[in-house]
């Protein structure tokens, strides 16, 4: 909400060119006391019944068994979850209704122009060290073969103290309880 | 007194000779020790009233056998009714562990044995807060096990998620990807490894987070698949396609290799209509997974077993349940693991911690024209060059990462060179096929007996190709041959001694081959006749021609090793009944 604000601010400045800040100064307080938009427009109204089909009983269960959740203690929980969910659903619909015709959708933050792509391009130059630590073998029946006298080595990313966090530990292993 | 049999004599001979004793199948003995064993050798052939010879004892046990096999039918023959009813379809899933030196979004070191959770970086540990760094060397092996397999290798491609908790994955979702691939093949994609967890009974797991992160490629193969063997056989030319291209080194046996199948039936002749589909191949049966096989066997015996299992389910009014199986070898039937209700939801994602994976065309075509010569080809190309059967081609190919066959090669090279300088008729042909016999089977049997891995062992081509060019010239016995192979094979290099060669060996011991003259075979023969005048009688005035080469035998049995010639000892023979 704060940041539409300030496109409105910007967008005005621009093309009134300073004749913003010669006139009185701004009232931040006024500006920012009036609502422009709410997350609560996304979601339904407290009175009303939403009209997206509920979520049954069993789909929570089964929602709650993959994420690894732990289960309602009691109907009321149950309630109240199945509410909030129910809300949820209504916001991912009003997001999903946004017409995104045309749109390949964004899966990471990440420079995609063609410059871009071609410094990321992993080619020959890229892969040329490890390359050199193979050989080709053989006079008859030639292959190639990684190195690997050097493999196990501990690397920099190794050095730190792995079992140290564990709460439990037989030996040099982790430890899970399967048990029910 | 009867003589002890064969059994019993071979136990004390292995008791008295350690490393150096090997027996071949005519009931000769090995050693580098050659008046020990001409001493026991003597104690060993003499022969009794009641004992059986070795050859006869072998051909009466054979006998047995072959009736014992017609008397009970195999168990599979009762099948075959069931076998023209329903067909079976196999579809595979492949796990193999490729050939790097560091895991696949971090740089930590891959490891086979090493100590538990000493190889795990903080992104391996998922620890908060961490991020996944693409290792580019990884590519490479990737790379090649897509070349191998023939596939068209996207130029970009990404990275989803794939969620589900258990203790050895610690991400709760595991990294994965896609290539897009040619008929056969499916997919091949590249994914993460997960911990090693090890059961302390009744319900601890123990976790080695070494594993995790560990760059995996899955290759998926179509449902083309009819047969429990063709299965187990396609799994190991797999094996073998990413041996060859350096890409996965850890066989199925040490576990860089995991197999999962997917088994169902339908009956012949069905149409496609209410059948299901997997992958464009229309009109199959449902079909049940069977997880985490571990060895070619396990592939064929539980394939085997589904497909029965499922047959019987069938016919006897039942549905097949699509679920998640599990076998563990020696069971006779696969067990439930999950059903339908416990399937996962992977609820796949992509990962917006990674970005696009884009690959240079230079690479590719740089990996592609350093390829090395797939199985299929070199297998070709030695049955070719050298006459080998095809079946000792793979064998050499498949032993030692193809050391074997190029060992065999240098050989073959050398044996030639030799060749060249001796006269012509003492050269021979064949030489492929000699010298293969010779590195399988002489010398592969030595090192398998002494349990000397290839790595080390000490006959070197030069060595080889010397003993065969001087047994194949009749300068020296088989014998001989062996013993000197057995020689070479057990060396102690001394520092700045020399080694000495074959011809050095043999004139200072005097092993050069003399054959017998023709006043020894006529000597040998009329005293082999003196002594059967029964046989003489046979031969002579009964007209029992077959028993001449019985006369051979006796002769040859008498004489040194390797002096007597059957045919020359035939002749003399003949002209001593006057027949």
């Amino acid at each position: 909400m704060f940041r539409m604000q300030c496109f409105h601010v910007l967008a005005r400045s621009s093309t009134k060119s300073h004749r913003w800040f010669s006139s009185r100064p701004i009232d931040a307080e006024a500006l920012l006391s009036k609502r422009t938009w709410s997350v609560r427009s996304l979601l339904p109204s407290t009175d009303t019944t939403p009209d997206s089909p509920q979520v049954s009983s069993e789909q929570l269960h089964h929602l709650l068994r993959l994420s690894a959740l732990p289960p309602p203690k009691d109907p009321s929980e149950e309630a109240r979850m199945l509410r909030t969910l129910s809300s949820q659903l209504h916001f991912v619909r009003e997001i999903q209704a946004v017409d995104t015709t045309g749109v390949s959708p964004l899966r990471t933050l990440r420079d995609e122009t063609t410059e871009g792509e071609q410094r990321n391009e992993i080619g020959l130059a890229e892969l040329k060290d490890a390359l050199c630590g193979e050989d080709a073998v053989g006079k008859h029946h030639k292959r190639v073969r990684r190195r690997r006298d050097q493999d196990g080595q501990k690397t920099a990313a190794e050095t730190w103290h792995v079992l140290g966090s564990a709460e439990k530990l037989i030996g040099k292993y982790f430890v899970v309880e399967g048990g029910k | 007194m009867t003589a002890p049999s064969n059994s019993t004599l071979r136990l004390q001979y292995r008791q008295l000779y350690q490393n150096s004793l090997r027996y071949s199948l005519l009931g000769t003995r090995l050693t580098h020790r050659p008046a020990l064993w001409n001493q026991v050798r003597k104690s060993h052939t003499v022969i009794t009233a009641d004992h059986v010879p070795l050859r006869k004892q072998l051909k009466d046990e054979a006998r047995r056998k072959k009736a014992d096999k017609k008397a009970s039918p195999k168990s599979s023959k009762t099948l075959d009714p069931r076998l023209s009813r329903w067909e079976l379809t196999v579809g595979l899933e492949i796990h193999a562990e490729l050939n790097t030196a560091c895991k696949l979004f971090s740089p930590a070191a891959t490891s086979l044995n090493a100590e538990p959770n000493s190889h795990v970086a903080l992104f391996d540990a998922a620890f908060p807060g961490t991020q996944p760094q693409f290792q580019k060397a990884t590519l490479i092996p990737a790379l090649r096990a897509a070349l191998a397999f023939g596939c068209e290798v996207q130029r970009k491609s990404s990275w989803d998620r794939k969620h589900y908790f258990y203790q050895d994955q610690p991400n709760g979702y595991q990294i994965t990807q896609y290539y897009e691939v040619t008929i056969g093949i499916k997919q091949i994609q590249l994914e993460q490894d997960t911990a090693k967890t090890i059961l302390q009974p009744p319900s601890t797991y123990l976790l080695d987070f070494n594993r995790v992160g560990t760059p995996l490629i899955e290759i998926i193969t179509l449902p083309h698949i009819h047969s429990p063997t063709t299965a187990a056989a396609c799994v190991r030319k797999i094996q073998s396609l990413l041996r060859a291209v350096d890409a996965c080194v850890v066989g199925m046996e040490m576990g860089g290799l995991r197999c999962d199948v997917n088994v169902s039936v339908r009956e012949r002749g069905t149409t496609a209509e209410g059948l299901s589909e997997y992958a464009g191949v229309k009109g199959l049966g449902t079909r049940t997974e069977i997880k985490n096989l571990s060895s070619f066997k396990a592939v064929e015996d539980a394939i085997l077993a589904e497909r029965d299992r499922q047959i019987a389910v069938l016919e006897s009014g039942g549905e097949i349940e699509g679920e998640t199986r599990g076998w563990t070898i020696g069971q006779t039937e696969t067990v439930r693991l999950r059903g339908k209700e416990g399937e996962v939801d992977y609820r796949y994602m992509p990962d917006p911690d990674l970005g696009p994976l884009i690959i240079g065309q230079d690479l590719v075509d740089h990996l592609k024209d350093i390829l090395p010569m797939l199985p299929d080809e070199t297998a070709e190309r030695v049955v070719n060059k050298y006459g080998i059967s095809t079946k000792d081609a793979r064998t050499l190919i498949s032993l030692d990462d193809g050391d074997r066959l190029e060992y065999t090669e240098a050989v073959v090279e050398t044996v030639m060179q030799r060749l060249a300088s001796l006269p012509e008729k003492q050269r021979f042909d064949k030489v492929g096929k000699v010298v293969a016999d010779w590195v399988l089977h002489e010398l592969g049997g030595l090192l398998t007996t002494a349990g000397v891995p290839w790595e080390i062992q000490t006959v070197t081509p030069e060595m080889l190709a010397d003993i065969i060019v001087h047994l194949q010239s009749n300068q020296i016995t088989g014998n001989t041959a062996k013993k000197l192979l057995a020689h070479y094979a057990s060396l102690q290099p001394v520092a700045g001694a020399a080694i000495p060669s074959v011809s050095e060996i043999i004139d200072a011991s005097g092993l050069r081959l003399v054959p017998l003259t023709e006043g020894e075979y006529v000597e040998m023969a009329q005293k082999v006749m003196a002594e059967n005048p029964d046989m003489v009688k046979a031969v002579r005035e009964k007209g029992q021609r077959g028993k001449i080469m019985w006369f051979v035998g006796q002769m040859m049995r008498r004489g040194e090793e390797g002096r007597v010639e059957a045919e020359k000892a035939r002749l003399y023979v003949e002209r001593l009944l006057e027949v």
